[in-house]
């Protein structure tokens, strides 16, 4: 048995009490239903746990491994919802856009919520909503400087959280 | 003319990656960094953080979702009952082999239950175990015994399913003399798949069956006595 594998049931309590989160937060952000996402989180750590054997740290870390299970099982959960389409402000739209760019979208956007709250605000004000520098400055009380600085901060500290996040280009 | 020293630049570098700078700002940091190789590598750095950003919604920034706290309790829920699914397809593929041999059986004589095999799994300085199955069991009754010698006597796992929940099961052993030894008792719990431990004083080798009394039926099953004498290998060393 591969140490670190997920053996014991105390083992998957360990995995859900520090990845249960952001695996509820991914699923929720693929599959936009909070039921289908806790669903998809359930069945994750079930299949986890009847292939606990088979984790192997020297591969990969539990947190990737248990986001390569929760991926497939939104597939699985998208696919069986595909023929169901949902009904959105617009129309008729498809219920789960790509896993890719899903994937993608809730890393960037757990990046931002880990980033401090003086970096998120300039890049939200300055980036999102495209207000002059001056005047997030003057609402912020800062110099102008300081707002362009922390832009810079801003986007390292944003590359710094994804590395640690395990995003790679 | 003085010249903005490097940091001063790099710190323009956020805002000229996100297409921000004015005109004159930019021709000044382009010409910095025709001749600075640190801050082209911060820019190539930042440039594919912020190649990122169209990709996130800032609607999701403010608080990470969170699951109901009920999902730790249904996951856990989940594992314990898959986990004793398991367990009972184990133990009904261990007494499976015995009905069927049981079936054999009967069809040859009129035996209530047979021993199904002796010494199954042991090893070297190991008691050898011995499986009973109980033979006829009322539909949807299943029933099996795994008796394994000891210094002290008999330990006997036994596994109970298909009764009414809350039935009271008393085991007892019966001794080549015909004298009954009781075991103890359990109560069958629906749902509860796992085995009943219980000892006895009468030794294995002694036992000419063990029986489960599950409310006002009992069960007999048949023991190997031969095949079952306790042998304590250090013992065996010093003789």
């Amino acid at each position: 048995m591969s140490p670190g594998a997920l053996s014991q049931e105390r083992d998957v309590r360990e995995a859900y009490a520090a990845h249960s989160g952001e695996l509820y937060g991914f699923a929720l952000r693929s599959l936009d239903d909070a039921g289908l996402a806790e669903e998809a989180v359930q069945e994750t750590f079930l299949r986890a746990w009847r292939a606990g054997e088979r984790f192997d740290p020297q591969i990969g870390s539990l947190r990737t491994w248990l986001f390569a299970i929760l991926r497939n099982v939104v597939i699985d959960l998208g696919r069986a919802r595909s023929v169901r389409p949902k009904v959105g402000q617009s129309g008729i739209e498809p219920s789960v856009e790509p896993l890719e760019e899903a994937l993608l979208s809730w890393q960037v956007e757990e990046a931002m919520r880990r980033i401090g709250d003086d970096h998120r605000r300039v890049l939200v004000e300055t980036y999102y909503r495209g207000r002059p520098y001056s005047e997030v400055a003057e609402e912020l009380g800062v110099p102008e400087g300081t707002v362009k600085s922390r832009v810079y901060y801003g986007l390292r500290a944003l590359r710094v959280v994804l590395e640690e996040m395990g995003y790679e280009d | 003319m003085r010249t903005k020293p490097c940091r001063d630049w790099r710190i323009s570098l956020g805002a000229y990656a996100l297409g921000h700078l004015d005109e004159e700002e930019r021709a000044g940091l382009e010409a910095h960094l025709e001749g600075c190789p640190e801050c082209r590598a911060e820019l190539a750095s930042l440039g594919g953080v912020a190649a990122l950003l169209p990709h996130a919604d800032p609607v999701h920034f403010d608080k990470a979702p969170e699951p109901s706290p009920e999902l730790g309790r249904r996951i856990f829920a989940g594992i314990e009952a898959d986990t004793r699914r398991e367990r009972r397809r184990q133990l009904r593929r261990r007494w499976s082999l015995g009905f069927g041999a049981a079936g054999l059986a009967a069809a040859t004589a009129t035996v209530l239950a047979l021993v199904v095999f002796a010494g199954g799994g042991s090893g070297p300085g190991q008691a050898p175990q011995q499986q009973v199955a109980f033979a006829d069991l009322p539909p949807g009754v299943e029933m099996g015994a795994t008796l394994e010698p000891h210094s002290f006597g008999t330990e006997i796992h036994v596994y109970v399913s298909g009764v009414r929940s809350g039935t009271l099961c008393k085991v007892f052993l019966r001794g080549d003399d015909g004298v009954r030894y009781s075991a103890g008792s359990f109560r069958y719990r629906w749902g509860d798949d796992s085995e009943a431990v219980l000892s006895s004083g009468l030794d294995l080798s002694r036992t000419a069956a063990v029986g489960v009394r599950a409310g006002n039926r009992t069960f007999v099953a048949p023991v190997d006595s031969t095949a079952t004498a306790f042998t304590n290998p250090q013992e065996e060393e010093a003789t």
